[in-house]
């Protein structure tokens, strides 16, 4: 008899969503996770969109530990000097069902977790898993852990472990790993009052602002962030990893010279930094997404690079979650009918083909790429702020000029072709559907 | 026979305020930690069963299935409010450690602990106390009587002959606890867990005041200006300073140097 019926490594969104549907579906589940306490070792922008938790933990926001709840979503472009803000606001979003919120993830981590505990599983912390075990076959059966008399067995293996998934890439699921499909997140977090928060960012109580940015990222192809919570805020780039190398930049000073700009400055000012945090992102979505089952082994969350990084959309704790629960319920019927194959555990991508996870990212498939092409990144900015900025300056005497001349104009001057700026808005127009 | 270990529950990540630290930064000390080590190693070598004790709320049992992890036998919790006076925590530690041929803490907990507990423990006991202990070398045999070296004041060191029942205290670098196999762990988390609830009255002591050295009569200093007032006290100015050069053979020099230094005052 194995010691478990399924192992899920990393207690991340991922991997105690899939405890959980195991546990609650009776199974004998070991949750594994390397730091000290679930999330301990965990970053994030800051925003979490948790209505899957609708299936898993119903009545979840009356527990969940949420710092605000986002009622306001920004976009922002910057040019050196400019800024074009899109702002929306629904106070109906501080309310349930709710949309998003923003939350450490030391916090809901843990609390994700301790649901899986509830659950039944075991929660194995200060673990680290290095390797798979397999059987004759070449079936996986097990992990090995750093500790003494550390393998243990199974019927399954749900590897969690996030980005750079080491378990992945064992089982060689990854044959092509390239780093130019992932960006560095780095983040600040910076401590300046609730009321101070509260008026800077016009909300009350526990609502709170979800801002994404493009440019700003001092010439490196990527976009920023700033979220609110309770009496912090989040302040972060995102940045493609190639171009960060070869333009040798630090991200630190990345992050300073967007706290700089003059249409962030006023947000940030007076802003004590209390964490510095940096992660990888697996940010090419489907182009980079590896096969994710194997006899005896799923993969879920960023470990089968099922983040959707697009732009306005930066969420992976939702994908997360989505996947694994579905790993979880998929590992659990394939013990039942006591076939753990890859083939019986397909169930678990055609789930995911079904669901959001898998349809958001084919609907959105060409966007990553869009999004951090040069001309997005390096001639749009200017472009769009450059349009706007003419149509609000009044020049008296002069007439207003005609809306259609200021674009030709600032198109030209950004060095945009016509012909690129029609091929990009039809795959902006395609991929964003 | 049994070997007792006591550990505190306390926040291990810094000097947070809290009476009752947060489950997810808490654990027990280094310093308890290695107690923890000791006893087990003793007890490796004995048949001695190692019965590790903490005083807390409910929280407080992740030290215990912690240390049940690595290897103790059996725990005990005494459910008390953490902010007891340390009498009161060591009577009812006493109370919960029958038949204990040692007990092993470490010298003061993470929490602005002052390390008062071993010793009142020792108090109850009736038994001796070796507390501050920064080495130990045990014997082959574990019944065997044993050297230690405990810290004291000034940089001074004592070195203990221990032998028979005993409370000893630890530092936190005399040993690094080992870690729990995989097995272990999830044993622990369903090992039973005896709590007994605390009893027990403050010990009186009687009452201490802090060392204060006696005060040494400083004169006013002399001086029509505020500058003249700062140059006689810090007496930067005069040419008091000792000096002498010599030029001598290196070993008739150095009896020199050291003439001069007894007659200045600097060598006894
Ligand atoms: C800067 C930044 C900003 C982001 N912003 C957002 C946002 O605002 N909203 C959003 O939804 N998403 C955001 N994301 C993405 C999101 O953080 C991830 O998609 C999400 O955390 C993935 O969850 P996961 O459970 O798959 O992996 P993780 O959260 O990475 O969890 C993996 C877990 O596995 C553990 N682990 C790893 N290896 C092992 C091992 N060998 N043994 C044991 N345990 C192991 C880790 O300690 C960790 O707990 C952001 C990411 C970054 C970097």
């Amino acid at each position: 008899m194995t010691d478990a019926d399924i192992i899920v490594v990393g207690a991340g969104p991922a991997g105690s969503c899939a405890a959980i549907a195991a546990a609650r579906s009776g199974k004998r589940v070991v949750l594994i996770e390397r730091g000290p306490f679930p999330g301990s070792k965990n970053m994030y922008g800051g925003v979490i969109y948790p209505r899957i938790l609708d299936e898993l933990i119903p009545q979840w926001f009356e527990t969940a530990p949420i710092q605000r709840w986002v009622i306001r979503r920004s976009t922002m472009v910057l040019s050196d000097t400019g800024a074009l803000n899109i702002d929306y606001r629904s106070n109906a979003w501080g309310q349930a069902p709710y949309n998003g919120a923003t939350a450490y993830r030391p916090d809901f981590d843990n609390w994700l977790a301790q649901q899986a505990v509830a659950a039944g599983a075991d929660l194995i912390c200060s673990t680290t898993v290095t390797g798979l075990l397999r059987d004759d076959q070449g079936r996986v059966c097990g992990v090995s852990t750093d500790r003494p008399d550390g393998d243990l067995t199974a019927s399954v293996v749900i590897a969690c472990d996030g980005v750079n998934s080491f378990l992945a890439k064992q089982a060689g699921l990854y044959p092509n790993a390239n780093a130019d499909n992932y960006t560095l997140g780095v983040k600040e977090t910076l401590s300046l009052s609730k009321h101070i928060i509260d008026e800077r960012f016009g909300v009350r109580d526990n609502q709170g602002v979800d801002i994404e940015i493009l440019g700003g990222t001092s010439g490196v192809n990527g976009g920023g962030f700033i979220y609110t919570n309770l009496d912090t805020i989040a302040v972060g780039v995102v940045l493609k990893l190639s171009k960060l190398s070869a333009q040798k930049k630090r991200p630190e000073d990345i992050i300073a010279e967007l706290k700089r700009h003059p249409a962030i400055a006023p947000l940030v000012e007076g802003g004590e930094v209390v964490e510095y945090s940096a992660h990888l992102i697996p940010e090419a979505g489907l182009e980079m997404m590896p096969k994710m089952v194997a006899d005896g082994l799923l993969i879920a969350g960023d470990a089968a690079a099922l983040c959707l990084a697009a732009g306005i959309w930066l969420e992976g704790v939702n994908f997360a979650m989505a996947s694994g629960m579905y790993a979880g319920q998929s590992a659990s019927a394939a013990i039942d009918a006591s076939n753990v194959s890859a083939a019986s555990l397909k169930s678990y991508t055609n789930r995911l083909n079904e669901t959001f996870v898998l349809q958001d990212h084919k609907k959105l498939r060409k966007i990553p790429h869009l999004v951090l092409s040069d001309r997005v990144q390096h001639r749009y900015p200017a472009f769009v702020t450059g349009v706007v900025e003419r149509m609000f300056r009044v020049d008296n005497p002069t007439p207003k000029p005609g809306v259609r001349r200021i674009v030709r104009e600032e198109r030209k001057k950004a060095g945009i072709k016509l012909s690129e700026l029609v091929r990009d808005a039809l795959t902006g127009l395609k991929g964003f559907g | 026979m049994t070997i007792a270990v006591c550990i505190k529950w306390v926040n291990y990540s810094g000097p947070v305020e809290s009476d009752t630290p947060d489950e997810r930064f808490a654990g027990f000390s280094f310093a308890d930690q290695a107690a923890l080590e000791w006893a087990l190693r003793i007890a490796e070598k004995s048949a001695d069963e190692v019965l590790v004790l903490t005083a807390g709320p409910v929280g407080a049992e992740a030290v215990l299935r912690d240390a049940l992890s690595r290897g103790a036998h059996r725990a005990v919790r005494i459910d008390i409010d953490l902010t007891s006076d340390s009498s009161v925590i060591a009577r009812s530690l006493v109370g919960a450690m029958s038949q204990a041929r040692m007990v092993w803490c470490g010298d003061y907990s993470n929490d602005r602990g002052s390390g008062s507990v071993p010793s009142f423990i020792a108090a109850e006991l009736n038994i001796d106390q070796a507390l501050g202990l920064v080495a130990l070398e045990l014997p082959e045999n574990a019944n065997a009587s044993f050297t230690a070296v405990r810290r004291l004041d000034g940089g001074r060191r004592e070195q203990l002959l221990i032998s028979g029942p005993a409370v000893l205290s630890v530092e936190g670098s005399t040993i690094r606890l080992r870690r729990a196999s995989l097995k272990n762990t999830m044993s622990a988390s369903k090992q039973e867990i005896q709590v007994i609830t605390a009893t027990g009255d403050r010990v009186e002591t009687p009452a201490l005041r802090p060392y204060r050295p006696r005060p040494r009569v400083t004169l006013a200093p002399i001086g029509l200006t505020a500058l003249e007032r700062v140059k006689h006290i810090t007496d930067t100015s005069s040419s008091k300073g000792h000096g002498e050069t010599v030029h001598a053979e290196p070993s008739v020099a150095a009896t020199l140097i050291l003439e001069s230094l007894r007659k200045w005052g600097y060598l006894p």
